[in-house]
């Protein structure tokens, strides 16, 4: 079942990426007879016809789907969520090429979906390689020290490395108290906060990096704003955890010794890290492989998953049980998720546009933040920049107006990187790492909470307080 | 009926049928995992995982996994948390964590769970 649906995949995207240029010529002679809604919307360079409202449905049905399949038709759900994902996006795919006559969108998407997953997969691969072994006593400061730390890496190594070098070897720390809210602040710290500060840590700063923001902006605009939520999620963290009065063995030592092994897989992390910059938007002496729907960057990354993979210890593959399910399933969704949110993004976008005159950065950092909950954050980051420039009468094509708005207007671009980043965590479909610790969490015995149990019990508890509170200090009443 | 220390010590196998496992001892499951589903009900007919016991082996029925072979992938166990038979199930001590996999023609090996990995109870 699951390769076939590889195949329909793999298939459906290179042929909408061949077809591009038939395509293309199609859109040009349908355009003017198109008998859907009459406006256009700008967006990366193109006119657009606006998809119809109903056409949100099938990104609503999955997403209900991706919520309500784990708790009441779990074994359905796990055999054909990959068929139930590539067949909604389909309905989607399907009206963009014959209704909407608009390739444009699905190219850029799937291509978005390429990087994506390249990174991802790369980054899951290369880090499974590794085994790090802390034989320390677990205690909440303990604790705290190693989501700190990773709220730290993750601006080096991306959200998606940091949470796969340290989810095991937390939960292994904890095995004698582990609970369910230890992987949910390891989510909310390591998998997405953290990674706010670089281009690196989370992929919608990436984007905004490629079109034109500097690479230290986000940091000397951000900061101030990540350390603190950073350690008051810690703080809520270490009073909660120190409430845990679970205990190992009494007659139990620990030497203290933090063994690491699997250097090799220390140096394809690098790489990819590397790769991330080989774009023909950073360097200009990176060619383009048009009409191939991935870069130099894209192969690099898909080369480590496999020399990763070919040259790992089988040691440490086996004690980290290595397997490709928790990263396919990100695949399989992730799919449906990004062809489904198309129409919406496009909806969303035209509005903010119109709307754009009264719009704040208090508005931008709720409705950036809201959708990045739900929806994949990158391509939400970058319409709602794309509309806080146009609102100044600027293009988000031209990284030149770009530079221009981020010095007079950086309270924009800090809004919208930070919710970006910071409510991917209310969800485990805010972003790509989520789901991942979530299944390793559960492949190691711990019972996660399901998607409204998360969203319920922790998020909207912890986070939505911490997140209305960095509105009101740093966003409300600004202009 | 060999004690489940001698069926490690001398590396016995079980066996398995589609999502029919066979294993050489007796005990009683706690958890088991299998890929994402953590299963403690062993009540149930129907869904999870069902446990017979007979005079020379023990049985599971994987109800939701109809060849379980495929589910299981290269580097990955079934975990299980059991008691034998005999042994005291309020003692801690007594709870013994394995792994079991299928290695193909119908044979299933029987580890003790290695340090490394990890297996929450």
């Amino acid at each position: 079942m699951i390769n076939k649906n590889l195949v329909v995949l793999i298939i459906l995207i290179f042929a909408l990426f061949f077809s591009q240029e038939n395509l293309l010529c199609a859109n040009e002679k349908l355009s003017d007879s198109t008998t859907s809604a009459e406006i256009s919307i700008q967006n990366n360079s193109e006119e657009h016809t606006l998809p119809e409202l109903f056409m949100v449905l099938p990104f609503v049905v999955l997403l209900l789907m991706i919520a309500t399949g784990p708790l009441f038709y779990h074994h359905f759900w796990e055999k054909y969520y990959p068929l139930i994902s590539i067949l909604l996006g389909l309905i989607t795919v399907l009206y963009y090429l014959f209704f909407l006559h608009d390739t444009h969108s699905l190219l850029h998407t799937a291509s978005e979906y390429l990087s994506f997953i390249a990174l991802l997969s790369s980054l899951f691969v290369a880090s499974g390689g590794i085994l790090i072994k802390v034989d320390k006593k677990a205690t909440p400061w303990l604790n705290a020290g190693i989501l700190l730390f990773g709220s730290v890496i993750a601006n080096i190594i991306g959200t998606t490395g940091a949470s796969m070098l340290l989810i095991r070897p937390f939960i292994k720390i904890n095995k004698d108290r582990i609970k369910p809210y230890h992987i949910i602040f390891f989510i909310f710290l390591v998998s997405n906060i953290g990674g706010c500060l670089t281009p690196i840590g989370d992929p919608p700063l990436f984007l905004g990096y490629l079109r034109g923001v500097r690479f230290f902006l986000v940091i000397t605009e951000v900061w101030y704003i990540w350390l603190p939520t950073i350690l008051v999620v810690t703080a809520i963290f270490i009073i909660i955890d120190s409430r845990n009065k679970s205990t190992a063995e009494q007659d139990v030592t620990y030497s203290g010794k933090i063994e690491f092994k699997g250097m090799r897989n220390v140096f394809y992390l690098v790489v990819i890290i590397v790769s991330v910059f080989i774009d023909p938007a950073v360097m200009s002496w990176v060619p383009k492989l048009n009409p191939l729907p991935i870069g130099i960057r894209e192969i690099i990354m898909f080369s480590m998953v496999v020399i990763a993979y070919k040259t790992a210890d089988e040691y440490v593959l086996k004690s980290n049980e290595f397997n490709f399910e928790p990263i396919k399933e990100v695949a399989y969704l992730f799919v449906g998720i990004f062809a489904t949110m198309i129409p919406a993004l496009q909806l969303i976008s035209h509005e903010a546009n119109v709307l754009g005159e009264q719009l704040t950065p208090g508005i931008f950092y709720w409705a950036t933040g809201l959708l990045s909950a739900f929806l994949d954050n990158a391509p939400t980051y970058l319409n709602f920049l794309s509309a806080a420039m146009g609102k100044f009468g600027m293009d988000v094509n031209l990284p030149s107006e770009v530079l221009k708005f981020e010095r007079l207007h950086p309270i924009y671009i800090s809004a919208i990187s930070v919710a970006a980043v910071f409510f991917g965590a209310m969800t485990y479909i805010g972003n790509g790492p989520n789901f991942m610790v979530k299944s390793i969490s559960e492949r190691s015995g711990i019972k996660m909470p399901s998607f409204f149990g998360y969203v319920i019990k922790y998020s909207f508890p912890i986070l939505i307080p911490i997140f209305t509170i960095v509105w009101l200090v740093f966003y409300f009443g600004k202009v | 009926m060999k004690s489940l220390d001698e069926i490690l010590q001398n590396n016995t196998n079980g066996i398995y049928y589609g999502s029919r496992v066979l294993l050489p001892f007796h005990f009683t499951a706690l958890k088991i995992v299998i890929e994402n589903d953590i299963i403690t009900d062993f009540s149930i007919r129907e869904k999870g995982a069902y446990v017979n016991e007979y005079s020379d082996y023990t049985e599971i029925y994987f109800m939701d996994y109809p060849n379980f072979e495929a589910n299981i992938s290269k580097y990955e166990n079934i975990k299980m948390i059991i008691v034998e038979k005999g042994k005291d199930i309020f003692d801690f001590a007594n709870h013994r964590k394995i792994a079991i996999r299928p290695e193909g023609n119908h044979i299933l090996s029987i580890k003790e769970l290695d340090e490394n990995t990890i297996f929450i109870e």
